[in-house]
């Protein structure tokens, strides 16, 4: 039998009375405490932003929205399998998973997304069928079946007199080294600046010598090797089978369609409404925090089309 | 005249052999989810029904007659059950079905059992309380499943249990019995939270079980994807609560790795029962299927006694006429992997339940037996 470990440590436990208080007396429908809650938050944003980061690094620039999205995000945990099948390092998976989301995501632009630039609902039809036979080869090579990956960390930490879940913490702080990465690659880099050029004028830009087809590229690279890059962070969280990324597809889509170009803005937009599933989650229903996102994203379109990406 | 006489000779041949066809060989209907949410599983089932049915036709068959398996995918819903079972009723003219299902696809199918008067034996556990006089069940229902576990925590000294579910008949009709149970046995319900199907998301759900002061927790999610996600994020957390999980077969707990130690698990078959007959099975099994053997489970094993079942009922009727099979079916026994088993109390069979407890290696040792657990009141009227 197992100890209930949790009867100890965490703070909000020790104020319960003595284990021989009748059962009478035990509060009912207790919530979780403001620390709790507010790491739930925290950390339910970076989960999100780390989700849809990829998506927004090639809408932002392409302005292409990458319905495969939920595919990479598949084929970057199955690096994690085979990262373990292999009896490798489980930390591997991250650069395994960046370099072939990367290479993968090259060859779609050149075969792919290339041609569909200037008609963008046929870019979504594309790359959402493009899913659905990487979602099948996936099945087909690896079978229906849930599999198993080993966890990057595991156990809790002490946060603030909160027993937290440590990989929601590494997590956070992933989220932080993506957008702070991506931000320097942006603002700081020679890709970076001529990325900008092409989302503010592209016309201007080639005429001015930019190569903007391999900028193009490279930012598709980069997007779709973030994304698998997810995938990996994702195992320790959700089952890894030929559909998980099914489930994250639409929430990155809202977020992106509500950040638009900006990193700054997604940031926000996930602490918005990733606080407010949790919130919703908490105090009113998860059944209703589940669709929380999506509503809101809505809602803020409805009011401001351009969504966050003003912040 | 004599091209008339010709015809009616081919005509007559024809009837003749395809009526030869028939009386050749029994045929069972399988619709079962080979696509969907079923998809993990259904292969395991398909593959112990054809055990079963190369081991009876080895033997001499039944009657005399060989039995044929066929198999119809009904997609794990309601509108793909329609189609199978329509086809497998009405144009391959199957003498019975016998089949693990989804309990929407079970549903969609019965009015068409009616219409074309076959026995049906449902081989899924499932929430309980579906009755036609065609449909016979020998697999568990709340009544049989919960109480095990319910009884083995308290005992434990657990008094304040938190219940974990999908949102979905199944789920919530599990937690809703575990609920009553619990409170009828002195316990106390601290807290009962859901997620959609499709969530992944168990954020806040882990927190109030956290803050909840639960000293037991009860899950019953859908099959496969949400309960690893579920499980995976309870690790990360750090709860160690003494955890029951209603919805997890060992296959998955295999998959599920080191967070998967010390869940308890009920069922009416684990593989590590300790019966000739269940040696003998997991065998026959290994020897049939070799390295493409999907592991024996709770809803596999099942579907196999069933067509013995069905076999033993046949051979007491001395026909295949699906009134002479329905009138003997809860008469008939099997003894096979999960013991003796006999759809004598209301179209449902008292079952030996197993608590199992889910080891470090991922494989399943039984810790509490259960037996002839009682059905219940499932149908009064039948």
């Amino acid at each position: 039998m197992l100890i209930p470990a949790n009867s100890a440590p965490s703070s909000e436990l020790k104020a319960r009375p003595g284990p021989f208080v009748p059962a009478v007396i035990s509060i009912r429908n207790r919530e979780p405490t403001a620390m709790t809650l507010l790491l739930d938050i925290v950390t339910t944003a970076a989960i999100l932003f780390i989700v849809s980061a990829g998506l927004l690094a090639i809408f932002g620039v392409l302005e292409i929205v990458n319905f495969a999205h939920g595919a990479w995000l598949t084929v970057g945990a199955y690096c994690a399998v085979v990262t373990g099948g292999l009896g490798l390092n489980p930390w591997l998976a991250l650069p395994l998973a960046f370099v072939t989301g990367a290479v993968l995501g090259g060859v779609t632009e050149r075969l792919i997304v290339r041609p569909l630039y200037a008609r963008p609902l046929d870019a979504i039809l594309a790359t959402w069928g493009l899913g659905i036979v990487i979602g099948q080869l996936i099945t087909l090579w690896f079978g229906r079946d849930v599999q198993f990956t080993e966890n990057l960390l595991s156990g809790t930490i002490h946060v603030f007199g909160a027993n937290y879940s440590l990989y929601r913490i590494f997590a956070l702080a992933a989220a932080a080294v993506i957008g702070l990465g991506f931000a320097f690659l942006m603002e700081g880099t020679r890709l970076g600046l001529s990325a900008r050029a092409i989302i503010m004028n592209e016309p201007l830009a080639r005429a001015l010598g930019l190569d903007t087809s391999k900028i193009r590229l490279v930012t598709f690279m980069i997007g779709t090797g973030l994304t698998a890059l997810a995938g990996v962070l994702l195992t320790p969280l959700t089952s890894v089978d030929p559909t998980m990324g099914v489930a994250w597809l639409i929430g990155s889509f809202m977020l992106v369609m509500v950040a638009g170009s900006s990193f700054g803005a997604l940031a926000i937009a996930c602490l918005v409404f990733g606080g407010a599933q949790v919130l919703v989650s908490t105090f009113i229903s998860p059944i209703l925090g589940g669709i929380t996102v999506a509503v809101l994203s809505a809602l803020v379109l409805r009011i401001s089309s351009k969504g966050f990406a003003r912040v | 005249m004599k091209i008339s006489t010709l015809l009616a000779t081919v005509a007559g041949v024809m009837l003749a052999s395809s009526a030869f066809a028939a009386e050749d060989s029994i045929r069972i209907g399988v619709p079962v989810g080979l696509s969907g949410a079923n998809s993990v599983v259904a292969p395991s089932v398909v593959q112990s029904a054809e055990l079963a049915v190369e081991e009876i036709n080895a033997a001499g068959g039944v009657l005399g007659r060989q039995l044929e398996l066929v198999i119809a995918d009904d997609a794990s819903g309601a509108a793909g059950a329609q189609k199978a079972f329509d086809s497998l009723v009405f144009q391959k003219e199957v003498d019975v079905l016998i089949s693990m299902e989804t309990s929407a696809a079970r549903n969609a199918g019965l009015p068409i059992v009616s219409r074309g008067q076959v026995p049906y034996i449902y081989t899924s556990f499932y929430e309980g309380r579906s009755c036609n006089p065609n449909l016979f069940v020998d697999a568990w229902v709340p009544e049989q499943q919960v109480p095990p576990v319910v009884d083995y925590l308290s005992a434990d000294g657990a008094k304040k249990f938190f219940l974990i579910g999908s949102d979905y008949a199944f789920g919530r009709g599990m937690l809703e019995f575990a609920r009553s149970y619990v409170e009828s046995t002195g316990g106390e319900i601290v807290g009962e939270e859901y997620l959609p199907m499709d969530g992944s998301d168990w954020t806040a759900i882990i927190s109030k079980l956290k803050a909840s002061g639960a000293d037991a927790l009860i899950t019953s999610t859908a099959g496969g994807a949400p309960n690893v996600t579920l499980t995976k994020q309870l690790r990360g957390s750090g709860v160690e609560l003494p955890y029951a999980n209603l919805a997890v077969d060992e296959g998955t707990a295999k998959n599920m790795g080191a967070d998967a130690a010390g869940i308890l698990i009920s069922a009416s078959y684990v593989t590590g029962i300790e019966s000739t007959e269940n040696k003998a099975f997991l065998e026959a099994m290994k020897a049939k299927f070799g390295d493409d053997l999907r592991t024996p489970n709770d809803l596999s094993v099942p579907q196999y006694e069933a067509v013995y079942l069905y076999k033993a009922a046949v051979e007491k009727a001395g026909s295949t006429d699906t009134k002479a099979v329905l009138d003997v079916l809860d008469e008939v026994s099997y003894t096979g992997p999960r013991g003796r088993i006999q759809m004598s109390k209301q179209h449902h069979a008292p079952l030996t339940m197993y608590l199992g407890q889910v080891q470090e290696d991922g494989s399943v040792k039984v810790v509490g037996t259960f037996k002839d657990v009682d059905p219940g009141e499932q149908c009064p009227e039948l």
